[in-house]
């Protein structure tokens, strides 16, 4: 199955059209988007996580329509940002992985302490969530997005804020294989590199789709310094 | 509810948070109720109910001094308009019993998990379905509330700073409406969030 398909999918906020009549489909585990700022890079994310509605045509996420299947899509899918500040809903640590779960799992005790433990966050467990460091606030985040065990995973710049350690730490984690599929909005062109496919948008449209070396370098050479 | 939960393993955190809601609802509403005519003793009953919840095992004073520096402002801005339209009875008097509303109620959040809170208020909530209400949403609404509180600090925080940084002179206004575009940017950025998350 298609993780994604796009069939002439435009997308106009306000007064811009930020995606124009987009046709993409994507099959690959990891796929990175990349691009200027303005590009639509992100509003490709947020239309894939349902948080925004195409203009017009027809948009599939793992078969699904975002829209009319929105709580099945909330299921099988998993959004990280770039800001980690605005991902904590709850106080503690364990609690704001706990809230993902909520209603949904009734075994969960057992699932947030694995998922803890799975991002180093074991130790920090009973910890005042906003008094985490920047790093350790995206690992929380992370870690509150695969305790739901999501199909796919969109993030969106998710190592923005971070430093190059905790950059590092945040991709493993996103790259390493839990059955689920990744689809990375960055400016980190290494991060794009390490992606079985990329894509690269400018002005709202797909520029190029392909093997992430050729993708990125075409990305380079568009660039007017 | 100033302050956020703190671990600890005094009576009042032993105790189930629907139960405990209900104790220091009580315990509020006749620190509220108290009438003016009894005097002195109307500032000093208030007072005693405070130390009397606060001085148990695992507790303590130290946490109760924390809430009432942090409600400092509420409690001078009460003191000083009863004093001044009151006189120092009645001034003495409310400004107690609001301080003691106000850690009395912090008692609640002090000693209870929001996760235990949502599935109380959830609980409690129950039977308004019948009349439309969703007792989750009201619920999150209390959480999302309690947690946006220590943001919108650090929000204020950044804000002074840039602004000290810039040689900005102080003023409501010029702190008010940066302030405010942050605390929407916020509002929008964890309204993603909580779609994302699976919350409609």
């Amino acid at each position: 199955m298609s993780v994604l398909e796009l069939d002439a999918v435009h997308v106009r906020l306000g007064d811009a059209d930020v995606l124009r009549e987009l046709t993409l489909s994507l099959d690959a585990r990891t796929t990175a988007i990349i691009g200027e700022n303005g590009s639509g890079k992100s509003t490709i994310a947020r239309l894939v996580g349902g948080l925004v509605r195409a203009t017009s045509g027809t948009v599939r996420v793992l078969g699904l329509d975002p829209v009319r299947e929105a709580a099945e899509l909330r299921r099988r899918v998993a959004v990280v940002f770039s800001n980690p500040d605005a991902q904590i809903v709850m106080p503690t640590v364990a609690e704001d992985v706990a809230f993902s779960l909520r209603g949904r799992h009734p075994s969960h005790p057992e699932r947030v302490a694995a998922a803890l433990d799975r991002f180093g966050l074991s130790a920090l467990a009973e910890h005042s969530s906003h008094e985490l460091s920047g790093g350790q606030k995206q690992l929380l985040a992370l870690c509150g997005a695969f305790v739901r065990e999501p199909e796919l995973v969109i993030a969106d710049e998710p190592t923005a804020y971070l430093d190059a350690r905790n950059a590092h730490r945040v991709a493993d984690h996103l790259f390493v294989d839990s059955g689920h599929r990744l689809l990375l909005v960055t400016h980190d062109l290494d991060l794009a590199r390490r992606c079985e496919q990329a894509v690269f948008v400018a002005g709202g449209r797909v520029v190029a789709v392909g093997d992430p070396v050729d993708v990125v370098a075409a990305y380079e050479r568009s660039l007017v310094w | 509810m100033v302050t956020l939960f703190r671990p600890g393993d005094s009576v009042w955190h032993r105790l189930a948070a629907g139960p405990k809601a209900a104790i220091l609802a009580v315990l509020v509403l006749v620190v509220s109720l108290l009438p003016l005519g009894w005097g002195w003793a109307a500032a000093v009953i208030p007072a005693a109910i405070c130390l009397g919840c606060y001085a148990v095992p695992g507790i303590g004073m130290l946490p109760l001094a924390a809430e009432l520096l942090a409600a400092r402002w509420i409690i001078l801005v009460t003191l000083a308009g009863q004093l001044l339209f009151l006189g120092p009875m009645a001034a003495a008097v409310n400004t107690t019993r609001v301080a003691a509303v106000i850690v009395v109620a912090g008692l609640l959040a002090l000693t209870t998990r929001v996760t235990a809170l949502l599935d109380a208020f959830e609980r409690g909530l129950a039977p308004l379905e019948r009349l439309h209400v969703d007792p989750r949403r009201v619920a999150l609404l209390l959480a999302v509330t309690l947690n946006t509180l220590p943001v919108l600090a650090r929000a204020a925080a950044q804000v002074r700073e840039a602004q000290r940084a810039r040689g900005v002179r102080p003023s409501l206004r010029r702190f008010a409406v940066p302030f405010l575009v942050l605390a929407l940017k916020h509002a929008d950025e964890l309204g993603d969030t909580l779609t994302a998350r699976g919350i409609r």
